[in-house]
C-alpha cells in the first residue's frame, strides 16, 4: 500500500466531502440556519477570529494549570496507593468507581461551592484528568517486576531511593501514556464547565453562538478548538516517541 | 476479609465526616446524609417530583436508542475499515484523529442542529459510544492470527464460515470489552447532554432542582442516576461474562 495511495485517498476525500456538503447547501436542501456552507463558515472564521482566540487562550490556560495539578497528583497518588499493597487492595474499588462514574452529576454541586469562573473549571479538570493518570499508574506500579525491588532492598536502598531510582523509572512509559490519555479528559472537563458555567473561554462561546443560532460561527469556533485539541494530542505523541527512541 | 473490613470501615467514615461537614457548613451548599434520606424518601415516594417514572423512562429509552444506534454504526465501520486496507490505512488515522478532540465540542452543534429535546442526547450518546466500539473492532481484527483463516480456507471453508467460525470468536474478548466500554460512554454522553441543556430527562430534574438550591433533592436525584449508571454497567458486565463462557465452550 504506497503512501501516495493512502494520503491521496484522505484528501481527496476530505475535498469531496466539502464539495458536496457546500453544494447540498447552496442548493437550498438543507437550511442554512443549522448547516451553514463551508465557505460561509470560512467567512465567520474572519468576524470571530479575534475573540475566538482569546477565548481559546482562556481555556488552553486553565486547562494547562488543571493538566499540572491532574498528572502531578496522579502520579502521586497513583504510585503512593499502588505500592501500598494494602491501600491498593482497599482503595482500588473506589479508585475504579470514581473513574468511571459522569463526573457531570458532581458539576452542579461544584459550581455551588466554587461559584462561577476559572476556579471550578480547573477542579473539574483536574479531577477528570486525575483519574485516568491514576489508574493507569497504580497498574504499572503494580506490574513492577518485583526482583528488581528486591534487589534493590537487599543492597541496601532506603525507602526514598526505592521510589525515585527503581518504581518511577519503571512506570515511565505508562506515566506518558497517562499523560496522553489525560491532556484529552482535562481539555473535556474545563470545556464542560464553560458551557455549563461559564462567563468566558471556547465552551462558553460555543454554548453562547449556539444558543443564538449563529452556525457559521459555532463550526467555525467548534473547528478551531477540535484543530487545537488534535494539535496538542500529535504534539504529545511525536515527544513520547523521542522519549522512547531515547529510553532505547 | 480485612480488606473488605477496611472498604466497609472507610466508607462509614467517609459518611460520618461527610454527615459532620454538612451540618457544620451552609445548608444551602452541602446537605449532611441524614438530610438527604428524607429527601430520597420523598422522591422514591414520588412527592418531590411527581414526573420522576416518566424521566426515568426517557433517559433510559435515550440510552437504548443510542447505544442500539452506537453497535449498528460502530460495527458496520469497524468491520469496513479492518476489512479493507486502503480504506483501512486512509480512514483510521483520521478516525483516531477525530477520537483525540474532546467529545464535548460536538455538543453545542448537535444541541443546535437536533434541538433541545431527546434527538440530541441520541446523538451525543451515539458519537460517544459509537468510537470504543469501533476501535475494538479494528483492534480485534488486528487479533486474529492470520494462518487459522488461511488453514480455514485451505480445508474448503466459506468466507461467511470463516467469518462466524474463526474470526468472531477469536476476537470476541476484544469485541465485547469495546461493546461494555461503547454502552458507558453512550450512557455518559446521554446524561451530559441532558446536563447541558433539555427539558425533560434525569439530567432536567437535576437542573431544576440545583437552580432552586433544593440541594437534598439535588444529591437525591443524583443518587437515582447514579443507580441507572451503575445498573447499565452490572447488565453490560453480566453479558461480558456470558460471551466469555460461551467463547471458551
Amino acid at each position: 500500500m504506497s503512501r501516495l495511495r493512502v494520503h491521496g485517498l484522505q484528501v481527496l476525500s476530505v475535498l469531496a466531502a466539502l464539495a458536496l456538503w457546500e453544494g447540498v447547501a447552496r442548493a437550498g436542501w438543507v437550511d442554512p440556519l443549522f448547516v451553514p456552507a463551508p465557505s460561509s463558515v470560512g467567512a465567520a472564521f474572519r468576524t470571530i477570529g479575534g475573540a475566538a482566540l482569546a477565548a481559546l487562550g482562556d481555556t488552553l490556560g486553565k486547562t494547562a494549570i488543571a493538566y499540572v495539578l491532574a498528572v502531578i497528583l496522579g502520579v502521586g497518588a497513583g504510585l503512593a496507593v499502588g505500592s501500598v499493597r494494602l491501600l491498593r487492595d482497599v482503595l482500588n474499588p473506589f479508585v475504579i468507581a470514581l473513574y468511571g462514574i459522569p463526573k457531570i452529576l458532581v458539576l452542579p454541586w461544584i459550581v455551588l461551592l466554587l461559584g462561577y469562573g476559572t476556579a471550578p473549571a480547573v477542579f473539574y479538570g483536574t479531577v477528570h484528568g486525575l483519574f485516568p493518570v491514576m489508574v493507569l499508574v497504580m497498574g504499572a506500579v503494580r506490574d513492577v517486576d518485583r526482583t528488581l525491588v528486591t534487589v534493590a532492598r537487599s543492597y541496601g536502598a532506603t525507602t526514598w531511593q526505592l521510589y525515585w531510582k527503581v518504581l518511577l523509572p519503571a512506570i515511565v512509559p505508562s506515566v506518558l501514556a497517562g499523560m496522553r490519555l489525560g491532556i484529552v479528559f482535562c481539555l473535556l472537563g474545563v470545556l464542560v464547565v464553560e458551557m455549563f458555567a461559564g462567563v468566558r473561554g471556547m465552551g462558553y462561546v460555543m454554548s453562547s453562538l449556539a444558543n443564538g443560532f449563529r452556525a457559521p460561527e459555532l463550526f467555525a469556533a467548534t473547528g478551531l478548538v477540535s484543530a487545537a485539541s488534535i494539535a496538542i494530542v500529535l504534539g504529545l505523541d511525536h515527544v513520547n516517541e523521542r522519549l522512547s527512541r531515547w529510553r532505547g | 476479609m480485612r480488606v473488605v473490613a477496611a472498604r466497609g470501615a472507610l466508607l462509614v467514615a467517609l459518611l460520618v465526616l461527610w454527615e459532620i461537614v454538612g451540618r457544620a457548613s451552609n445548608p444551602l451548599l452541602s446537605v449532611p446524609p441524614s438530610a438527604v434520606l428524607p429527601a430520597l424518601r420523598d422522591l422514591l415516594l414520588l412527592r418531590s417530583y411527581p414526573d420522576l417514572p416518566a424521566s426515568v423512562l426517557l433517559t433510559l429509552r435515550e440510552i437504548a436508542v443510542a447505544y442500539g444506534l452506537a453497535v449498528v454504526v460502530g460495527l458496520a465501520c469497524g468491520f469496513a475499515l479492518g476489512f479493507n486496507r486502503l480504506i483501512g490505512s486512509a480512514y483510521g488515522p483520521m478516525l483516531a484523529a477525530l477520537y483525540a478532540v474532546p467529545a464535548v465540542v460536538w455538543y453545542p452543534s448537535l444541541m443546535l442542529f437536533f434541538g433541545l429535546d431527546a434527538a440530541s442526547k441520541i446523538a451525543f450518546g451515539f458519537l460517544l459510544g459509537f468510537f470504543p466500539v469501533t476501535l475494538a473492532v479494528l483492534a480485534g481484527i488486528r487479533q486474529v492470527n492470520p494462518h487459522l483463516v488461511t488453514v480455514a480456507r485451505a480445508y474448503g471453508a466459506g468466507p461467511l464460515s470463516v467469518f462466524g467460525r474463526v474470526m468472531v470468536p477469536a476476537m470476541l474478548f476484544t469485541l465485547v470489552a469495546g461493546l461494555r466500554t461503547g454502552l458507558a460512554l453512550a450512557v455518559i454522553g446521554v446524561i451530559v447532554g441532558e446536563i447541558l441543556g433539555s427539558k425533560r430527562g434525569m439530567g432536567a430534574l437535576i437542573n431544576h432542582a440545583y437552580g432552586l438550591l433544593r440541594t437534598a433533592d439535588y444529591v437525591a436525584l443524583v443518587l437515582v442516576t447514579l443507580v441507572l449508571v451503575v445498573g447499565s454497567d452490572v447488565v453490560a458486565s453480566l453479558a461480558e461474562r456470558r460471551a466469555r463462557k460461551w467463547s471458551e465452550s
